[in-house]
């Protein structure tokens, strides 16, 4: 066990604690996308100054599997935390991990604003399209007609509106300067959302303003599906809503 | 730059003298009557390689100001009214996670939307923790600009000694008032304490560190609670402020702080100069509240008058102080034109009490 | 010493400029000064009164409680204010060539001063009607140094507008001569 997880090291580095035991449901996609985090974390090099702010909720066990310093913020605060970090520590990397819950609904005001003041931060909202931890409830990014713990017979977008979307609002803004929507829906595109994650970090490694990836994620537990059908429901469907799309690549 | 005297707002004082203490990063949201501090600060921090940042909200304000602290280096906020209840969910996390900072309320006339003239009607929500949980933050009376450049030093050093947000109150009436204000030589005190063994500034020097507030066990809950409660007991011993006088036979005492205290020192030496027995307690720490000064009351006491900018807030700290010692007497008012009690109506009230 | 100081006039009369100059000097003579807005400075139609308590002691009470030793009163519309601002000692100075009628108050020395027609006749221009009251006030109680009020005035005024410099020093010493 113990040689296995050596040679896991010596694959993936320092950064991803191989060692925890994930608190992830199976099949969730956070842990995609928390990996991904870590080895974009590891090629780059920036292991030892990286600092993350997570949200409530499941993101914020994020960083429990990643060797670096971490703040668990209010629910919702993240960007704000982070913008205050970054001012008076411009030398480290600092990242918020959020899901669709803390970011989209509490903390809406917090990351529009920070993505307006083009502070040097990356943002990272993982969507599910559920409050995972809480239960299943109903977040601002549910489908039109999905069930959740609170919308028993489907969302009605005559009462709860549509399903918010978050990259869209921040197209305009001058001092976004990456921005993009992802998914770890199958293979290819988990191999693309890598690309645009380092396209993200390095957007802050360069000085450059905000960067924000939105990673279009299951949750199997959460949407009460088997691991393999809320794969299928999350290209399917949430895809659907939810394109992919890189909205702007300022990097170069 | 050697020692000057300003002529300035109190609350350009405040902002005057957070800065040459050594805070370079003041997070705030426009609201009368703090405004000023922002305004001010925006001016004089650039000179110190600092800045002052507007945030969106005081929600914003508040965590931004956390994840300033969290890297170690001095953040300040200031606020009032409204501003300061929007704070109170981040002020509660930075107390449960021991980040220090410095924020100043100028307290002015609630509830709700208030007025904007001042009033000492915070001290609940100052003293009592207005947000959830068992915790406390340090507060600190201020009744002019010359006690902001006074407590200043103290101020940063409770924050860093003790890892924990410091609160300044300061009612909109002095907040509001111009006066001179003698400030040493500038030293940077935030600097002179080693926040190596906390800060999270990644794993360079340590090994990885996370700040949680939050509890994945029940025990966890149970133990940064009681870590706390030995931290605020020491606090309790330890840093109990307070100004008294004439207490060795007075049978009357006045109990008042900010500007009602600093209008009772006159009042009570005026009335000694009539030949009547007024003595006061003067509280600086509002928390911890400075029950020491009460431990020996003189044999002459008949009475204890407790002045306030509100409807009796301080009143039940002082109770519990006396503890039935004495009997206990309130004067108080909020709002209005004149929003505070005049020496005149406190001068009568003290009469009326030796007499009864 | 301890004068507890209220400034009462209407718009452009400058009673905000005459508390200050009052304070600038105040603290070049190292006297403690403390000016109340709030409570102080009050804006009702262009009218205000500003509030200054100017001492060598540290100030306790900083709020002019119809205790007000030294008044100064620059428009009818104010005068009342002014007034009942004061306390029953001390002086209070109006410009009569705006108020008509004086209000007696039990034991308040009032002074009477043509200030507008004073400062036509060393000006041309009523404009320095403050400084006239000021220089009489000054004359009257010398609770400011005379050097150092003409020391800020020429700092203050001389920096801005360097024109109306000598202006304002003629009505200040006309003010002077008058009391």
């Amino acid at each position: 066990m113990e040689n296995t997880q050596e040679n896991l090291s010596s694959l993936y580095g320092k950064t991803l604690m191989l060692d925890k035991l994930f608190s992830y449901c199976p099949g969730c996609g956070h842990g995609i996308v928390t990996r991904l985090v870590a080895e974009t974390i590891e090629a780059m090099g920036i292991r030892e100054k990286t600092v993350a702010v997570v949200g409530i909720g499941c993101g914020g066990f994020s960083h429990h599997y990643m060797d670096i310093d971490a703040i668990e913020a209010m629910h919702g605060r993240s960007p704000s935390v982070a913008t205050g970090f970054k001012l008076a520590s411009p030398d480290n990397f600092v990242f918020t991990y959020q899901g669709d819950g803390d970011m989209g609904a509490i903390g809406l005001a917090d990351v529009l604003h920070a993505a307006n003041k083009g502070v040097p931060i990356t943002c990272l909202m993982i969507n599910n399209t559920v409050f995972g931890m809480t239960g299943g409830q109903m977040s601002p990014t549910s489908l039109p007609g999905q069930i959740t713990a609170t919308t028993q017979k489907g969302r009605d977008t005559h009462l709860h509106g549509y399903p918010i979307l978050i990259p869209e609002m921040m197209r305009s803004m001058p001092g976004v300067k990456y921005l993009a929507r992802e998914t770890v829906a199958d293979a290819p595109a988990i191999r693309r959302a890598a690309k645009s994650l380092r396209k993200a970090f390095e957007c802050q490694e360069k000085n450059l303003g905000f960067a924000f990836i939105e990673f279009i994620v299951p949750c199997p537990t959460g949407l009460k599906k088997g691991v393999k059908e809320s794969y299928v429901w999350c290209k399917d469907q949430m895809l659907n809503y939810f394109k992919p799309t890189i909205f702007k690549d300022e990097t170069e | 730059m050697p020692e000057e005297t300003l002529f300035l707002k109190n609350t350009e004082t405040f902002a005057e003298s957070m800065v040459r203490c050594g805070v370079r990063f003041h997070f705030a949201y426009p609201i009368t009557p703090a405004s000023d501090v922002m305004k001010h600060s925006a001016v004089i921090l650039p000179a110190f390689g600092g800045r002052m940042v507007q945030m969106e909200s005081e929600l914003a304000v508040a965590n931004a100001l956390a994840g300033c602290a969290c890297t170690g280096r001095l953040g300040a906020t200031s606020t009032s009214g409204p501003g300061m209840s929007l704070m109170q969910e981040t002020i509660s996390f930075m107390a449960g996670a021991e980040l220090p900072c410095l924020m100043l309320d100028s307290m002015r006339v609630g509830p709700g939307d208030g007025d904007i003239i001042g009033a000492q009607s915070n001290y609940f929500q100052a003293t009592r923790g207005g947000g959830h949980g068992d915790y406390r933050v340090i507060v600190l009376a201020l009744d002019s600009g010359q006690s902001a450049v006074d407590l200043m030093p103290t101020a940063i050093k409770l924050a860093y000694t003790y890892r924990t947000p410091v609160l300044f109150v300061m009612d909109g009436v002095t907040a509001q008032m111009t006066e001179t204000s003698t400030f040493p030589e500038p030293h940077d005190y935030a600097s002179e304490f080693d926040t190596s063994g906390w800060r999270y500034t990644g794993t360079k020097d340590h090994p990885k560190r996370f700040l949680l507030t939050g509890s994945y066990t029940h025990s966890q809950g149970y133990e940064l609670n009681e870590r706390l409660r030995a931290k605020y007991e020491i606090i309790k011993e330890k840093e109990q402020r307070w100004e008294a006088w004439g207490l060795e036979d007075a049978e009357l005492l006045i109990v008042a702080f900010g500007i009602q205290g600093r209008m009772v020192r006159e009042l009570a030496a005026r009335m000694r100069e009539e030949k009547k027995k007024v003595g006061y307690i003067v509280p600086i720490t509002l928390w911890p509240y400075p029950d020491k000064a009460f431990e020996k009351l003189p044999k002459e006491l008949k009475r204890v008058l407790v002045v306030e900018m509100n409807h009796g807030q301080m009143l039940d700290d002082v109770r519990l102080a006396v503890n039935g010692r004495a009997p206990t007497s309130f004067l108080g008012k909020t709002g209005g034109d004149t929003p505070l009690c005049t020496l005149a109506e406190i001068k009568a009230e003290a009469e009326r009490l030796l007499e009864a | 010493m301890r004068y507890k100081c209220v400034f009462s006039g209407s718009g452009g009369q400058g009673s905000a400029l005459l508390a200050k100059l009052v304070c600038q000097a105040a603290i070049v003579d190292k006297l403690k000064v403390v000016m109340s807005q709030t409570y102080g400075i009050e804006q009702r139609g262009g009218d205000s009164t500003a509030f200054v308590i100017v001492s060598d002691q540290p100030i306790g009470n900083p709020l002019v409680e119809a205790d007000g030793n030294l008044g100064i009163a620059l428009s009818a519309s104010t005068y009342g204010t002014c007034l009942a601002s004061m306390g029953n000692e001390g002086q209070l100075f109006y410009n009569s060539s705006l108020i008509k009628s004086e209000i007696e108050k039990p034991g308040l020395t009032q002074v009477p001063l043509k200030a507008s027609d004073i400062a036509i006749e060393v000006a041309g221009t009523p404009r320095g009607l403050n400084l006239v009251m000021l220089g009489a006030a000054v004359a009257a109680t010398k609770f400011l140094k005379v050097e150092t009020v003409e020391e800020v005035i020429r700092e203050t005024i001389g920096h801005k507008k360097a024109a109306l410099l000598d202006s304002n020093l003629a009505s200040f010493r006309a003010g002077l001569d008058k009391a």
